[in-house]
């Protein structure tokens, strides 16, 4: 046991229940190894890329007949040492399967733990992991493959890149060789704002609407907040049965953004059973906003929130009751006399704030245009630099995701196991 | 001759001289050594300073009080603020001087600042190579100093070609440096080859001028130098003309005659600079080219091609300049040629311009990898400074590629080297929008200040034109046009300075240099902050600390392998584990959104860096 390494994860990659076959990933240096052992393999039988019939077998027993399929580092999914184990899809020897792999030192995996070890290893890029997302993302009706948002990406990218070559070209050059670049210079900004254009459609499609959590102490007014943020003036577009187990979510337009609103049930850690709590702390992986009230603001959220949470908006409730905090930090709100709920929906329309694939594209497309409109002011120091901004902010689109964390957390957040 | 001198700089070209000029405003003894003391200052290719990028250069060369910028103002001969049509921020200056004048003035400058000039030629450096003792001269043997600035230009291990022809020498009539190459060879100094060439010069009564297009010079009180210098009365136009396909013939016929493409020469050549048969070969599509025809002087017997550059044989020199319009019956007075010479490789230097394997030895100028006299001189203003700082144990001085173009340069060519000569570009400037022509003074001033090379007149007039600076500031904040500040009124397109000074009286009497200078600060400050933050944010690396990660063994973001070395080596900041062996950036990235999501600070729309 002590040769391999605990970092070898395992999960079953197909649905459960019975079917034909099912697949299980086993990804991490070692998997070889593990694998060669639990199948009775050779030494190094799995090394390279290879496919070995075989059976499992545990105390002289055969639990089940399978193939396995290796890839070596660099070239697998998550560019680890990689194994996939087609076995028959009977629930029990799955299951068992799974025991012995974990008896003999791996641990099952997380959800999203291979893709968010392909992104970490850059094997996958910010948006392919996304549009990898989005695939699996039943609120759309899409058949993209991962490699056509990165596709489209790449495309944008350089015809910014070409922009900006030919604008640099004209102000290095211009006035020393013959001047014959302006007609052209307009050609390719045609060209790059159609594409810009797609690709800010391309980003809002894949992407999840941005999701905003009500927590708070028991009694502290959730839900009656929650019923006049999505009542009244915010259009109610469709109730989602089942995105959280204890609790409301509804779709709703904040001033033009698409926003899923969740209330949950009173969370503190008291007001609720121990699991529950847990699974909705543990839930909020990929929540982009918290709204976190409490009478007068004066319970504060928990340290495990805050460390699991993004930003969280404090607000003060039942503010008509004279409950003011003393802090100008958290906003006063009150369902009753309708105080603060303005500010509330502002602030909510303004989630999921810049780090988000779909702003990343708006601020390209954006750029570009402006780009555009200097060029035809005859002001090309600004159109170049505007066109660096367009190409900084598409080269980590397809990178590593700086400035679409939120996304990429999302995306990561929102995949099964065993993806 | 003194007994110990602290700086001795070897070399009298641009590097050389703004070397000499800065250690000795340190307050440092300094003494020149040039092979050849008449020919201190000179222009080895094209009669013109300034440009694109490299007019700002100049600026921030005056802005720092170097005499590039004077020495071209006070010999000017034509002016032309390049791109004017294109953007402030992208302006460059460039002034076209009498060639000798320039070198006379620049000499001057030298003498007068009481610099010691020695005319010998430097064999080798003395002592160890950590700590350099001095320099031996051929006919002078040893001088001692405390520093050493290498500013030998094209000159180390120079060799001339003109088609079959070759010869020794770092400039036509001028030595060659073998010996110093063999010296810093033998001391293990990392040096490679690059190649530069220049045009034929024409005998300007051969031409017929009224043949071609004229380019005036333009009417402006304008001056590289802050110090506002007096305008010379002369003045010249100069000449365009194109080539044609017979030239392109002519050159194509001759290219196996070559010496680069025959071989002879295997050092890389500018790409931007480059000369006619190359232009030839790389952009075949093009049937002509723009030449300018430049005086090399007031009243010059000689015309200066540029555009022309070749090393092709003397016959095929000839015709080429004949096929041009008007040049029908042209007569070459001195035939162009290629030089090809030894420069430091990149990692043999730091940020300071010392050579790292010594303490005390400096180089500047075209050894260091640039082409260029505004690269030159911006690179020995910096290592003089730096040498005579060493001399009197001051700490260095380094500019950031955040203020200025010369700190850009130095940090490319350290950092990254080049694999042709290195010319100033402006689009090498991530902050562009801030390195303005217009602006030098006030970029610079503190650092000047602070590293004690100013001289109190330039001191004086540069805290002047920042005191001018913020009294301008303030008006555009208080007074307000349609109820709207004044200070963001000014940032829309098309507002001009004369429709600022009408909506202000108050503006009406200030320094109309620095109040334009002022509006695009303004202008442009949006973008400017912008690309600060960028670059704060990558320095943060440094800042941000990783003290309080309680273990990296259970962080998703980063691979398996990081996370065992990260915790075994326990790196104070991020900057110290991106130097960690076996790290890798996407480690680095995913600790970032790590410690971005602890702090909840990742999807804050106000604070972020990409917005
Ligand atoms: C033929 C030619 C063509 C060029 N073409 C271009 C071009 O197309 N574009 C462009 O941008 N730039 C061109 N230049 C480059 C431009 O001239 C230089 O970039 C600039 O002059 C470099 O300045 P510097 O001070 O580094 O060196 P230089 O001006 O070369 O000066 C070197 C000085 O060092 C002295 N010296 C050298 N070795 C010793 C020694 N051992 N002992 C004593 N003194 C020594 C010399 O006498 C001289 O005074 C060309 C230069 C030449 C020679």
């Amino acid at each position: 046991m002590d040769s391999i390494s605990p970092e070898i994860i395992c999960a079953v990659a197909t649905p459960e229940g019975t079917s034909a076959l099912s697949v299980i990933r086993v990804s991490g240096k070692g998997s070889f190894q593990l694998i060669e052992k639990i199948m009775s393999l050779k030494k190094n039988r799995l090394r390279g890329m290879r496919r070995k019939v075989g059976r499992i077998f545990e105390g002289g027993r055969t639990v089940d007949e399978v193939v396995a399929v290796s890839w070596p580092e660099g070239k697998s999914f998550t560019a680890e040492e990689m194994v996939e184990i087609i076995c028959h899809g009977i629930p029990g020897s799955v299951r068992a399967i799974i025991e012995i792999l974990i008896k003999e030192g791996a641990r099952r995996a997380e959800p999203g733990e291979f893709a968010r070890r392909a992104f970490g290893n850059g094997r996958l890029s910010a948006v392919q992991i996304i549009a990898l997302a989005a695939l699996w993302d039943t609120e759309k009706d899409r058949s993209v493959f991962t490699g056509e948002t990165e596709k489209n990406c790449r495309k944008l990218m350089r015809e910014i890149e070409k922009a900006r070559e030919m604008i640099e070209g004209n102000i290095e050059f211009g006035e020393t060789h013959l001047n014959e670049e302006d007609e052209s210079i307009q050609n390719v900004f045609t060209e790059l704002m159609t594409s810009a254009k797609d690709f800010r459609e391309e980003a809002a499609s894949i992407e999840k609407s941005s999701r905003v959590m009500i927590m708070g102490p028991i009694n502290s007014g959730k839900s009656t907040l929650f019923n006049v943020l999505t009542g009244k003036s915010g259009a109610l577009v469709s109730d989602e049965p089942g995105t959280t187990r204890d609790g409301s979510s509804c779709f709703l337009e904040v001033r033009g953004r698409r926003i899923q609103l969740c209330d949950t049930a009173g969370n503190d850690g008291i007001g609720l059973d121990r699991t529950a709590s847990e699974a909705v702390i543990n839930g909020l992986h990929g929540t982009d906003r918290i709204i976190w009230m409490s009478e007068g603001g004066r319970t504060a959220p928990t340290e495990k929130i805050r460390e699991k949470a993004g930003e969280i908006i404090e607000i003060a409730a039942k503010s008509d009751l004279k409950n003011k905090p003393e802090t100008e930090q958290i906003l006063n709100v009150s369902s009753v006399s309708g105080e603060g709920i303005e500010e509330l929906r502002e602030i909510i329309s303004r989630v999921p704030g810049s780090m988000s694939l779909s702003c990343a594209a708006k601020r390209i497309e954006e750029s570009v245009k402006e780009s555009y409109n200097f060029i035809s002011l005859k002001e090309y120091d600004l159109a170049a630099e505007l066109l660096s901004e367009a190409e900084i902010e598409a080269r980590r689109i397809i990178g590593r995701g700086e400035n679409i964390q939120l996304s990429v957390e999302r995306a990561l957040a929102g995949m099964c196991v065993g993806k | 001759m003194k007994e110990e001198w602290d700086v001795i700089v070897i070399g009298g070209g641009h590097a050389g001289i703004e070397a000499a000029l800065a250690a000795r405003r340190t307050g440092c003894s300094v003494v020149l050594i040039s092979a050849n003391t008449r020919r201190i200052g000179e222009m080895s290719c094209n009669p013109a300073i300034g440009g694109i990028a490299k007019g700002t250069i100049v600026r921030e060369i005056d802005a720092l009080d170097g005499s590039m910028a004077r020495s071209a103002d006070a010999t000017r001969l034509h002016f032309r603020m390049l791109n004017r049509r294109k953007g402030p921020a992208v302006w460059g200056p460039r002034v076209q001087s009498d060639a000798a004048e320039y070198a006379r003035a620049q000499q001057l400058c030298i003498g007068n600042n009481r610099i010691e000039i020695l005319e010998d030629e430097v064999t080798a450096l003395e002592g160890s190579t950590a700590k350099v003792a001095g320099v031996r001269c051929r006919k002078n043997g040893s001088i001692k100093g405390k520093t050493v600035v290498i500013a030998a230009g094209t000159f180390l291990k120079g060799r001339l070609f003109r088609g079959d022809e070759h010869w020794k020498g770092g400039r036509i009539g001028d030595i060659s440096a073998d010996s110093l190459e063999k010296d810093l060879v033998k001391r293990m100094f990392h040096v490679e080859r690059f190649k530069t060439g220049t045009p034929s010069r024409i005998v300007r009564n051969t031409v017929k001028i009224e043949e071609l297009e004229v380019q005036e010079s333009e009417k402006t009180n304008f001056t590289f130098s802050y110090g506002k210098s007096p305008i010379p009365e002369n003045e010249e136009v100069c000449y365009v003309t194109y080539t044609n396909r017979r030239t392109m013939d002519i050159a194509k016929e001759n290219l196996h005659r070559s010496p680069l493409l025959a071989g002879r020469i295997e050092g890389t050549g500018p790409r931007y600079c480059p000369s006619f048969e190359d232009k030839v070969v790389k952009f075949p599509e093009r049937l002509s080219h723009k030449i300018y025809v430049e005086p090399m002087g007031y009243r010059s017997r000689h015309f200066y091609l540029n555009g022309l550059s070749s090393s092709l044989p003397r016959e095929a020199q000839e015709k080429m300049a004949r096929s041009l319009p008007g040049f029908e019956r042209a007569e070459i007075s001195d035939y162009g040629y290629a030089v090809e010479y030894s420069y430091l490789h990149f990692a043999e230097m730091d940020a300071t311009l010392r050579l790292r394997r010594t303490d005390n030895v400096f180089a500047a100028g075209q050894i260091c990898g640039t082409s260029g006299y505004e690269e030159a001189a911006g690179l020995g203003l910096i290592a003089g400074a730096n040498a005579g700082r060493f001399a009197k144990n001051l700490e260095p001085l380094r500019l950031s590629r955040m203020d200025a173009y010369i700190g850009v340069m130095i940090d490319d060519i350290v950092s990254k080297g080049a694999d042709e000569p290195y010319r100033m570009f402006s689009s090498r400037a991530e902050n562009r929008l801030h390195l303005r022509q217009d602006n030098a003074d006030r970029r610079l001033y503190r650092t000047g200040n602070r590293f004690g090379i100013l001289s109190e007149v330039k001191k004086k007039l540069l805290a002047g034109n920042i005191e001018e600076a913020d009294t301008i500031r303030k008006i555009l904040e208080t007074e307000t046009v349609n109820g709207i500040q004044m200070s963001k009124w000014c940032r829309r397109p098309g507002i001009s300075i004369g429709s600022v000074i009408k909506e202000a009286n108050s503006l009406v009497d200030k320094d109309e240099g620095v109040l334009t200078s002022v509006l695009l600060d303004e202008k442009y400050s949006g973008y400017i902050e912008r690309n600060l933050r960028r670059s704060e944010s990558k320095k943060n690396l440094e800042k941000i600390s990783l003290r309080d990660i309680p273990s990296y063994m259970k962080i998703d973001e980063i691979c398996w392998e990081a996370r065992e070395v990260l915790e075994r080596e326990r790196p104070e900041t991020l900057a110290r584990a991106e130097k960690i062996p076996g790290i890798r950036p996407t480690d680095l990235q995913g600790l970032l959104i790590y410690l971005g999501r602890k702090r909840s600070t990742w999807n804050n729309s106000s604070g972020g860096e990409a917005q």
